[in-house]
């Protein structure tokens, strides 16, 4: 039985960014089943707004208990609204309900719904945030032990997966800076075309250090210790592989962040089959190309957690 | 967190302070390849004039770092310890292990060339630029001297028949670390022209 060497430290991972159809529950699901089939407990939340669909992907029916009965108190835990998913280790969370509305959901539920999210007995939590960068979104992404990002590598993906990265990068300057003005300025920025003529991470920089030096000290060091992931989907080439090393490139030049190209999966036909079949495609075809590369991108994150086998 | 003006030319091409001329060609090609105007990778992120100016540092940066002199001057005017020593940030461009592992590894970089296509005399400017002399290229080939400096010198006359000419491309561009499809197509390109003249 395989066992995580810090037993009491769960890692959570959170995928997010972009629109549907990226692949993020895709992926939530099957890295899902990949893990636990190594020995370890893993729970799939899913808090996809108005189109949780993870349960599909695990060939469960639209379970009745969801995060909402957690949030509108109709049980205490979390841990009560765990479903079982046929798979051994494996348990499900789902947001069924439009739960993660930031006009519905006051910021104290939110922070109770992530405390509590820390708070469940697992060795793993993948979270499928689902499309959009609202607050609730990015502070999710931003909580967790590595965001993970999917992208295809078409120029609608990668516009909508960079404006989810500006909005989360900025989002974490902004929480970890002290002093009102600054908060203003990074508020301000977001607007490319901003009276203050600041067009990128680095001309905020500058600015920051003319207001307040701690503040800007505080940007660097956010900007130095934030490394989002990226997961590349429906890859047709080499080409395509390629691109994931230019938007690490990109990243790094424009933020000044490490990204860290965690993988690709590669377009596959049986993909679309197998979600028709409501089947995990890493259960119903083990073979398939798809499945290898989520396969190699779940051991690379069982690897990076130093995951030990003791059989 | 530098914009590209203050980063230096090893950042620029985001490799290390101790980077081989044939890491540092591979990550200009991957660097000309990323920011350009057309690149999927810098969609919505720049600017046309953050673009261009990114360009001109890459190509600044692949100047002075390819040639051994210039690289030498300037590692002595920016480190205070000459260029050779180790403590520079690893190899950007080499990622980690397991990137190369999976079945449609990365394992050449393809290359926008731009205007250029991948004649002879092209990749001989490639190669001797990596410091990589012909005599290397053939024991670790396996191809005779002689037809590799009649690719390089574009002996159209004496060149094997092209099923043979494609695989020694092939051969060549792996031994230089470039993209094997890419320098097949740009010579065939090449002899399509030629011949046309």
């Amino acid at each position: 039985m395989a066992q995580a060497q810090n037993e009491d430290r769960k890692i959570i991972w959170t995928i997010g960014g972009g629109k549907g159809g990226s692949g993020k529950s895709f992926i939530t699901a099957n890295i899902g089943i990949c893990l636990s089939k190594l020995g370890v407990r893993v729970i799939l939340i899913d808090t996809d707004l108005g189109g949780a669909n993870l349960h599909t992907f695990l060939g469960i029916s639209p379970p009745s208990l969801s995060l909402s009965d957690f949030i509108k108190k109709r049980v205490s835990h979390l841990q009560e609204v765990l479903i079982p998913t046929g798979i051994p280790n494996l348990q499900l969370l789902t947001g069924a309900q439009d739960l993660l509305n930031a006009a519905d959901t006051k910021s104290v539920q939110k922070r109770k719904l992530l405390h509590s999210i820390q708070s469940l007995e697992s060795d793993y939590i993948l979270v499928d945030l689902g499309g959009g960068n609202s607050l609730s979104v990015l502070d999710f992404f931003l909580m967790s032990d590595g965001g993970i990002l999917m992208v295809t590598p078409e120029p609608t993906s990668i516009e909508n997966t960079y404006r989810f990265l500006k909005s989360a990068f900025y989002r974490r300057l902004r929480q970890s800076v002290s002093s009102y003005p600054v908060k203003t300025l990074i508020d301000e920025s977001m607007d490319r075309k901003n009276e203050m003529g600041i067009e990128n991470p680095h001309d905020l920089l500058k600015a920051v250090m003319r207001i307040d030096e701690e503040d800007a000290k505080r940007i660097i060091e956010e900007t130095e210790n934030f490394h989002p992931n990226l997961i590349l989907n429906q890859v047709r080439s080499k080409k395509d592989i390629e691109i994931g090393f230019s938007i690490r490139s990109a990243c790094h030049k424009y933020f000044g962040i490490r990204l860290h190209y965690l993988g690709y999966v590669v377009y596959d036909q049986e993909v679309s089959n197998s979600i028709r079949r409501m089947r995990p495609l890493v259960l119903e075809n083990t073979q398939s190309r798809a499945a290898q590369c989520v396969r190699e991108i779940a051991s690379k994150l069982a690897n990076r957690h130093q995951i030990s086998f003791q059989y | 967190m530098k914009w590209i003006g203050e980063q230096t030319y090893y950042e620029v091409l985001e490799v290390s302070p101790t980077a081989t001329a044939k890491e540092i060609q591979m990550a200009y090609e991957h660097a000309k390849e990323t920011f350009h105007s057309d690149s999927l990778a810098v969609y919505s992120l720049f600017s046309e004039e953050e673009i261009n100016e990114i360009q001109k540092a890459i190509e600044e940066a692949y100047r002075v770092l390819m040639d051994e002199a210039l690289r030498k001057r300037y590692d002595q005017s920016h480190f205070q310890t000459p260029g050779g020593e180790k403590g520079g940030k690893p190899s950007e461009i080499q990622g980690t292990p397991w990137e190369k592992k999976t079945a449609l590894s990365f394992t050449d970089l393809s290359i926008d060339a731009g205007e250029e296509i991948y004649r002879g005399k092209t990749l001989r400017q490639i190669r001797e630029k990596m410091g990589i002399d012909l005599k290397t290229v053939s024991a670790e080939t396996k191809i005779n001297m002689k037809i590799l400096e009649w690719i390089e010198e574009e002996a159209l006359d004496k060149l094997p028949a092209l099923v043979y000419l494609k695989g020694f491309l092939r051969g060549y561009a792996q031994s230089l670390g470039l993209d094997p499809q890419k320098v097949v197509e740009g010579y065939m390109q090449f002899l399509n022209e030629s011949k046309k003249r």
